[in-house]
């Protein structure tokens, strides 16, 4: 039948597989929009496709737009009008996309919506060792960040000299560049950063600085961290000066941080000076401590300005000795008790040595092996220290002690002492 | 080792081969196809490898173009500009039909292709972290590209001639807009997917008939 013969030639046509090179087309394609403003989008698609206004629909960003945004403006023509638009969702821009009724896509078009750049703030700049440069510098508003903003850094030393333009970019975080070589001392240099993207241009302020004031270098080498003695509360470090800066004139001020282990809060110690050792003092007996140090190469040939504190040197630990006074984890509820008394019989026991006569082979030793025997005939603790003057007694006769009262004097061997009663 | 040239026992007699014998194998022509063997094989893990890191690439790309991009369902027309993409969809009778040369050739110029259009895409993006993942997947599609010149050689095929270097490649001018462009990227990465997925069965194919049947051989002379 002569109806289905060009219906059988579009079939034919379709079945060929050959897509419309372009089947729709968008006005505006890809434009750039300030935020807040409004934008009337057109979609007009190819006569081959045999499809109308009202077979199409849009999205943007992947989400329906509402039908009663849509006006045809011909057949084959549907608009859309997107009110106060806010920053692009990416910087690849906003995928706005007209569909036939099957979903297919026809065509897009990709929104641009953000701000034109402000000036670049907050420039800071370093130099590690008088060898390079490094700049990071803030964006001048937030909006920047919806449209891709490209950043330069430019450099030229002041009074002569061509611009010259940063290669190294993100050397330390997205707005930082880095100039590796060919710095020059003694001269300032001027530098500033240009901002720009889609909807403009903007220029930072020029800064102006000379490489000897913002000198940096490496933390200090060889930290080590010791024991001062037997002192409990104290801890020397020692370090020695960068040897990268070692050539170079400059006074070095140093700065020591030292916290307890299982706290995060630092202690800062100033006044160091330009020494490469230091005693902390007031520590806490038995504690590990970490610490750090780092330099400042202020006074650079003569700089008067101070340089910048280069990084902490990795943390290094010490512990501070632990006192005997202080109750250890092992002994069991009479510890501390116990301690000071051995402390106090081997004072004795020595006084006795040197005093009395035949008690030669006295010595803490045998007090241990009383206390032994004390645990194994479960005698309480309480007792503790009243017998060793008893068993004093049995071992070499009669003693005075210097300073407690008398004991009762057990004329029986240590073994049955237990039989008596020695409580006070 | 068995002196049977079937699979299971070719691959035991490989792997007494590689265990026991690898320092002291001579250098005859055998070590050449123990070399294509091993080269296969490594060839093989690199599309693994890349197959891995493209998708953690494609998502992050993807998100960067936005949506409907990034949607699992996205499926955009191919414009007649996207047919540029060499596309690794074949006939399965087709593909099985292959011999060893067409394989790995057609693997060859898909991947030199790729990397081009690849290359051509690292300039425009957005985002560093974008830019430094494009720059190390396109120095690892570079070896696979290498590794598959290197199977071709030691098997002695030619290379196929082809584009050898980064320029874009002729007769494709730049996308007309921004969309199109987004698009051409989405059927890129589709197409470097598939093309992943396909040479792993490539290799996999050209694994099970270079090496075991030819060591297996090898032994033998040597008295095992």
């Amino acid at each position: 039948m002569p109806a289905l013969l060009p219906l059988l030639l579009l079939c034919l046509r379709l079945l060929r597989a050959e897509p419309p090179a372009y089947p729709a087309v968008i006005s505006p394609q890809d434009p750039t929009l300030l935020i807040g403003s409004s934008l009337t989008a057109t979609c007009t698609v190819s006569a081959d496709l045999r499809l109308r206004a009202q077979d199409l629909y849009w999205t943007l960003n992947g989400r329906r737009l509402p039908a009663a945004s849509y006006t045809a403006l011909g057949p084959t023509t549907l608009s859309v009008a997107l009110a106060r638009l806010n920053g692009s969702r990416q910087q690849s821009g906003d995928n706005l996309v007209c569909h036939s009724r099957d979903g297919g896509i026809l065509a897009g078009s990709c929104l641009y919506v953000g701000l034109p750049p402000e000036k670049p703030v907050n420039i800071s700049c370093w130099s590690k060792n008088m060898k390079d440069l490094t700049c990071t510098w803030a964006p001048g508003t937030e909006g920047e960040t919806f449209l891709h903003t490209n950043y330069t850094l430019k450099y030229k030393l002041r009074w002569y000299g061509r611009d010259n333009t940063c290669q190294e970019y993100h050397t330390a975080g997205p707005y930082s560049c880095h100039i590796p070589k060919d710095l020059a001392l003694f001269t300032p240099y001027e530098i500033w950063v240009e901002a720009s993207n889609r909807l403009g241009v903007a220029v930072s302020d020029v800064v102006m600085l000379d490489i000897l004031d913002v000198v940096t270098t490496d933390p200090p080498s060889d930290v080590h961290v010791s024991r001062v003695g037997d002192l409990e509360d104290q801890l020397s470090v020692r370090w020695s000066s960068p040897p990268a800066l070692k050539d170079f004139l400059f006074q070095a001020k140093y700065q020591i941080q030292y916290r307890v282990e299982d706290s995060s809060e630092w202690k800062v110690v100033d006044d160091v000076g330009n020494q490469t050792s230091c005693r902390l003092a007031g520590l806490r007996p038995g504690t590990v401590y970490f610490v750090q140090v780092r330099c400042n190469p202020f006074g650079i040939y003569g700089s008067k300005k101070a340089g910048i504190w280069s990084d902490w040197s990795n943390p290094t630990a010490a512990s501070t000795p632990r006192s005997e006074r202080t109750a250890g984890g092992c002994d069991p509820k009479g510890g501390e008790q116990n301690t000071t008394l051995r402390r106090e019989l081997k004072q004795f026991f020595g006084w006795v040595k040197k005093h009395s006569y035949g008690c030669s082979n006295l010595s803490i030793k045998l007090y241990d092996q009383w206390r032994v025997w004390l645990q194994k005939s479960h005698k309480t603790r309480n007792q503790v220290g009243k017998e060793p003057f008893t068993l004093l007694s049995a071992h070499c006769g009669a003693v005075d002690p210097p300073v407690s009262p008398s004991p009762r004097v057990a004329s029986k061997q240590g073994p049955a002492l237990s039989a008596g009663s020695t409580r006070r | 080792c068995a002196l049977r040239a079937r699979d299971s026992w070719g691959i035991f007699a490989f792997l007494c081969a590689a265990l026991c014998n690898l320092p002291a194998v001579p250098a005859l022509n055998g070590t050449e196809e123990l070399g294509a063997g091993q080269s296969i094989q490594k060839t093989y893990d690199l599309t693994r490898y890349l197959e891995h890191q493209l998708r953690t690439l494609a998502g992050t790309y993807l998100n960067y173009l936005g949506p409907p991009f990034n949607e699992p369902d996205f499926n955009p027309p191919r414009l007649a500009r996207a047919e540029q993409v060499p596309s690794a969809t074949v006939d399965l009778d087709l593909w099985r039909g292959l011999t060893d040369n067409a394989r790995l050739a057609a693997n060859y110029r898909a991947y030199s292709r790729l990397l081009c259009y690849l290359r051509g895409l690292d300039g425009q993006v957005g985002t560093v972290e974008l830019r430094h993942r494009l720059g190390h997947f396109c120095s690892s599609l570079q070896g696979l590209v290498l590794s598959i010149a290197g199977v071709m050689s030691s098997l002695g095929y030619p290379l196929p001639a082809g584009p050898a270097g980064p320029p874009a490649p002729p007769g494709a001018p730049a996308a007309p807009n921004d969309f199109l462009k987004k698009m051409d990227d989405f059927w890129l990465l589709k197409e470097l997917q598939t093309w992943l997925w396909r040479s792993a069965k490539d290799f996999n194919r050209l694994k099970k008939k270079v090496p075991p049947a030819v060591v297996t051989l090898r032994m033998e002379a040597r008295g095992f």
